[in-house]
C-alpha cells in the first residue's frame, strides 16, 4: 500500500493552522490582568482602571486579578510560567527590578517580556511640614554633622522607596539609618518625628504636602513635576540620584510578536484614555507610554541602578 | 464642623449602603440565633462577596452582621435556653423561665429594646472617642505602637481562664506561624521552604476561616442532637410601658459597663453580659426575682453585649488593636480593601471612618426595625435543618481562602489551618489566643525591631517613652485583671467565651 504522504503532510499543516490560529486571532478572550499587590493601593487602582481602558479598546474583558506577595515576586513567578498567548499580562512596576535583584525569585526581570510603560512618577524626598530644613542642602549638612542619627523612612526593605532613599544619600555623601516602615507607617513616622525624613511614591506624599503636613525639598527624578514645579530635582543641586516608580505591563516570554503589539497599541491608547488621564492629574502620575523598544532600554538602565544600590549595601540577592 | 463628618453621613446614609446594612442586620439576625453559628462564622462566610464590593457598602454589611448577631443570640437564648452566641450567655438565665411560662414575646421585646439602647449608647461613644482617641494615636512612635500592641495580646490571658499553658501555648504557637514569610526588617525569607506562595506568609483571614469554621462544621456533622423548642409560638413582642420603666435601671448599668469593657482589649461580649447581669441584681429592688424569669436580668446583659459592639470598635479603628475576634476580623476585611484602620484613617480617610461610624448607627436603627417586626418569623429558623446549613458553609469557606489572594494554595492554607483547630479542640486548646498572635504578631515584630533599629539597639527607649511606659503598666495590670475575672466568670459560666 502505498504511503499516505499527502494524507499526513495536510493533517499535519491543518494541525499548525489550528495551533497558530489563536495568536491570530487574539484576543479570542479574557485576559488576565494581574497586579502584583493588594486592592486599594495605588497600584491597584491605576491598574484596574487601566484595564477597564484596555478591554474597552480590545473588546474582551480583562479581569483584574490581586497576587499579591513577595514584593511582586508572587505575580512574576506566575507570569513566567503562564502561556505566552497574551491572554495573561501583569501590571508591573519597579518591584520587577527590586523584587528580582533581592533574590525573591530565581529569575532576573528579563524572564518575562515587556510591552511598554505606562506611567511613572518620582520618588520625592519629603520632611515634616514644620520641619528646621527648607533646602536639600540644609539637611545635608545637618546629616554630615552627625553621620547615622537621622533617620529616614521608606517603605520596606528592598522597596523602590528604599532603593532611591540609599541612591540619593550616597550621592549627597550622608550616612543614616533606614527605617523601613511600611506603606502604611512611612507617612506617620515623618508626622510624628519618629523619622527625620522619607522617600515616597510623589502620589503617597500630595494630599498631606498640599495640606501643610509635610514639605518636599528634592526629587531624585529626571524633571521637575508639574505638580510641585518649585522643587529642584536632585540632579539640579549636582547629586547623581535618579530613581522614579514605574508602572507598565509585562507578558511571559516567548508571546508571540503580533500579541505584543497589540497589546502595546491597546495599551498606549488606554493611558491616554480620558479617564486615565483624570486619575493622573487627581493622584499626582505622569502618564508617558513608551514602546517596547524605549521600555527595554529603560529597564536595562533601571536594573543596572538598583543592582548597584544593592550591591554597595549589602541586599543583592541577600535571600 | 469637621467637614469629614457629613460626607461620612451622607456616603452611609446613600441607598446602597443602607440597603446592605439591612442584609446585613438580617443575615447577623439569623446566623446569632442558630445555635452552633457563631458571628465569627457569619461574617467569614459573606467576606468573599465584601472583596468585591467597594469598602462602604462591604463594611456596612458586615456591621450590620455584627450587630444583627448580637441581637440573634438573645433569640434562641429565650426560646431554647442555648446561647445562639456566647455573649447571649447571660440573657438565658432569665429569659429562658420567661418563655417556658408563656411569655416569650415580653422576653423578646426587652431583649430587642434593650439592645437597641446599649447599642445606641456605645454609637455615641464611638462618635466623641474614637476621633480623638486617633489624634493621639498619631503621635505613637514604634516603640509605643510595640507597648500598645503587647498590651493588646494580653487579651490572651482572659481567653486561657481554662487552662493558661494551654492558652499562652496556643498563642505562641500563632506568633510562631507569623514568622513565617518575609522578614520585615530585612526583608529575607524566612521559613518558606523556596516556596514561592509563602513568601507573603500566613495570611490571618485565611488562617481564621480554617481554625473556626472548619472545627464547627466536623461538630455539627458529628453533633446530631435535635433541640426542642420551649416555645414556638411568640405573641406580641412590642414591649409594654410598665416593663420599660422596669428595665431604665440594668439598661443604664449595662450600657455603660458594655461600651466601656468593649473598649479594653479582651472583655468582649460575654464577660460584659455576665458582669452587668451581676451589677443589676445588685441594684434592683426585686433581686430574688433574678434567675425566675425577671424583665431586668433580660435587659442588663442585652444591653451589654450590644453596648460591646461600638466600644470594640474604637480601639479597631483608631489603633488597629482589635477588641475581640469580630473585630480582628472587621481589621482583615479593611486591609483587603486598603483601608488598614489606625490614626492615620481619620487623617487620611476621613469621610471613610465616619461613614462606618455612621453605618453603625443605622446598623442599631434597622436591627431594632427588623428585630421587633420580624422576630415572629425569624424565630422559625431556629431549627432549620445542619445538612443545608453546613455544606453551604464549607463551600464558602472554601471560596472565601481562594478569593482573598486568588491563590489556590491559600484553601490548602485553610485547610491546613482547619486540621489544627481541629487538633486544639481536641486538646481542649483555646484557638483565640492563636488568632490574636495571628492578627498582631506581625505589628509586634514589627515595631519591636524597627524601634531597634531607630534607638541603634539601645532597649531602654521601651521605658523611657511615657506612652510606651504606660502600656506596659496596663499590660501587667491587664493581666492581672483578666485573669481574675475569668476566674469568676468560670464560676458561673464553665464555657470558654468565644463570640
Amino acid at each position: 500500500m502505498k504511503f499516505p504522504y499527502k494524507t499526513i503532510a495536510s493533517v499535519v499543516a491543518l494541525g499548525m493552522v489550528a495551533v497558530s490560529t489563536p495568536a491570530y486571532a487574539f484576543p479570542d478572550g479574557p485576559v488576565e490582568f494581574v497586579i502584583p499587590f493588594g486592592a486599594g493601593g495605588g497600584a491597584d487602582i491605576e491598574g484596574r482602571l487601566l484595564a477597564k481602558e484596555m478591554s474597552n479598546i480590545l473588546g474582551v474583558p480583562f479581569v483584574p486579578v490581586n497576587k499579591p506577595g513577595g514584593g511582586g515576586a508572587i505575580t512574576y513567578t506566575y507570569i513566567t510560567n503562564a502561556k505566552p498567548d497574551g491572554h495573561t499580562i501583569a501590571w508591573n512596576s519597579t518591584s520587577v527590578l527590586t523584587t528580582t535583584n533581592l533574590g525573591n525569585t530565581e529569575f532576573e526581570y528579563d524572564a518575562m517580556d515587556h510591552i511598554g510603560r505606562v506611567e511613572f512618577q518620582p520618588q520625592p524626598f519629603v520632611v515634616k511640614g514644620d520641619a528646621k530644613w527648607n533646602t536639600f542642602a540644609e539637611f545635608v549638612d545637618d546629616c554630615k554633622a552627625a553621620p547615622n542619627t537621622l533617620k529616614i523612612a521608606n517603605s520596606g526593605t528592598g522597596s523602590s522607596t528604599h532603593a532611591a532613599a540609599i541612591m540619593l544619600m550616597n550621592a549627597a555623601g550622608c550616612e543614616v539609618v533606614h527605617l523601613p516602615k511600611g506603606i502604611k507607617g512611612r507617612n506617620k513616622s515623618v508626622l510624628n518625628g519618629e523619622a527625620d525624613a522619607m522617600i515616597a511614591p510623589l502620589t503617597g506624599a500630595v494630599n498631606l504636602t498640599n495640606a501643610g503636613k509635610l514639605k518636599i525639598l528634592v526629587m531624585p527624578t529626571a524633571e521637575r513635576s508639574p505638580i510641585f514645579p518649585d522643587v529642584p530635582t536632585a540632579k539640579e543641586l549636582g547629586y547623581e540620584a535618579e530613581l522614579d516608580l514605574f508602572r507598565g505591563l509585562s507578558v511571559p516570554k516567548g508571546t508571540p510578536d503580533d500579541v505584543k503589539m497589540k497589546l502595546a497599541d491597546a495599551m498606549a491608547k488606554a493611558a491616554k484614555s480620558d479617564a486615565f488621564m483624570e486619575l493622573a492629574t487627581a493622584k499626582g502620575f505622569t502618564v508617558s507610554p513608551t514602546g517596547y523598544e524605549e521600555f527595554s532600554a529603560y529597564l536595562a538602565d533601571e536594573d543596572s541602578k538598583v543592582k548597584e544600590i544593592f550591591k554597595e549595601s549589602g541586599l543583592y540577592k541577600s535571600k | 464642623m469637621n467637614p469629614d463628618i457629613l460626607s461620612g453621613l451622607g456616603q452611609s446614609t446613600a441607598l446602597l449602603p443602607l440597603l446592605s446594612t439591612c442584609i446585613g442586620v438580617l443575615a447577623g439576625l439569623i446566623v446569632g440565633m442558630i445555635p452552633g453559628l457563631t458571628i465569627s462564622t457569619g461574617i467569614i462566610v459573606v467576606l468573599p462577596v465584601t472583596f468585591v464590593l467597594p469598602p462602604d457598602i462591604s463594611i456596612a454589611l458586615l456591621l450590620g452582621l455584627y450587630v444583627g448577631g448580637m441581637t440573634g443570640g438573645s433569640f434562641s437564648a429565650v426560646l431554647l435556653n442555648i446561647p445562639g452566641t456566647p455573649s447571649a450567655s447571660a440573657t438565658g438565665i432569665d429569659g429562658f423561665p420567661l418563655s417556658s411560662r408563656g411569655e416569650a414575646g415580653r422576653a423578646l421585646g426587652v431583649a430587642i429594646t434593650a439592645s437597641f439602647v446599649g447599642g445606641l449608647f456605645s454609637f455615641v461613644c464611638l462618635l466623641l472617642i474614637a476621633p480623638l482617641l486617633a489624634e493621639i494615636a498619631l503621635e505613637f512612635r514604634s516603640e509605643d505602637m510595640f507597648s500598645l500592641v503587647f498590651f493588646g495580646l494580653t487579651i490572651i490571658c482572659s481567653f486561657a481562664a481554662r487552662s493558661l499553658v494551654k492558652g499562652l501555648l496556643s498563642g505562641a504557637l500563632g506568633l510562631a506561624l507569623v514568622t513565617i514569610g518575609q522578614d520585615p526588617v530585612m526583608g529575607t525569607q524566612r521559613f518558606t521552604f523556596g516556596e514561592a506562595n509563602l513568601m507573603a506568609g500566613v495570611s490571618f483571614l485565611t488562617a481564621l476561616i480554617g481554625l473556626f469554621a472548619i472545627p464547627q462544621i466536623i461538630d455539627n456533622l458529628v453533633n446530631k442532637d435535635r433541640v426542642k423548642f420551649a416555645q414556638t409560638k411568640v405573641r406580641s413582642v412590642f414591649p409594654k410601658l410598665r416593663d420599660l420603666i422596669a428595665i431604665r435601671i440594668p439598661v443604664f448599668i449595662g450600657s455603660f459597663t458594655g461600651a466601656f469593657l468593649g473598649i479594653l482589649p479582651g472583655a468582649g461580649g460575654p464577660i460584659a453580659a455576665f458582669i452587668s447581669y451581676d451589677y443589676s441584681r445588685k441594684a434592683s429592688k426585686e433581686p430574688e426575682q433574678f434567675g425566675k424569669g425577671s424583665v431586668e436580668g433580660v435587659a442588663a446583659p442585652e444591653s451589654a453585649n450590644n453596648a460591646v459592639t461600638g466600644g470594640a470598635l474604637i480601639p479597631m479603628m483608631t489603633l488597629g488593636i482589635p477588641g475581640d475576634p469580630v473585630t480582628a476580623i472587621l481589621i482583615g476585611a479593611l486591609i483587603v480593601h486598603g483601608l488598614a484602620p489606625g490614626p492615620l484613617l481619620f487623617l487620611e480617610r476621613g469621610d471613610f471612618a465616619y461613614s462606618m461610624i455612621f453605618s453603625f448607627f443605622w446598623a442599631n436603627i434597622f436591627n431594632f426595625i427588623i428585630a421587633i417586626l420580624g422576630v415572629r418569623f425569624l424565630v422559625k429558623l431556629v431549627a432549620a435543618p445542619r445538612a443545608l446549613l453546613m455544606p453551604t458553609v464549607a463551600v464558602l469557606c472554601v471560596v472565601g481562602s481562594y478569593a482573598l489572594r486568588n491563590n489556590f494554595f491559600d484553601v490548602y492554607v485553610m485547610l491546613f489551618f482547619g486540621c489544627l483547630g481541629l487538633a486544639m479542640r481536641w486538646l481542649d486548646m483555646p484557638v483565640v489566643p492563636m488568632l490574636l498572635a495571628l492578627v498582631l504578631g506581625r505589628q509586634l515584630e514589627e515595631n519591636l525591631r524597627v524601634a531597634l533599629v531607630a534607638s541603634q539597639g539601645d532597649v531602654s527607649v521601651f521605658f523611657t517613652s511615657p506612652i510606651s511606659l504606660t502600656f506596659l503598666c496596663l499590660s501587667a495590670l491587664s493581666i492581672v485583671w483578666s485573669l481574675k475575672t475569668a476566674g469568676k466568670q468560670n464560676q458561673t459560666n464553665p464555657k470558654e467565651p468565644k463570640s
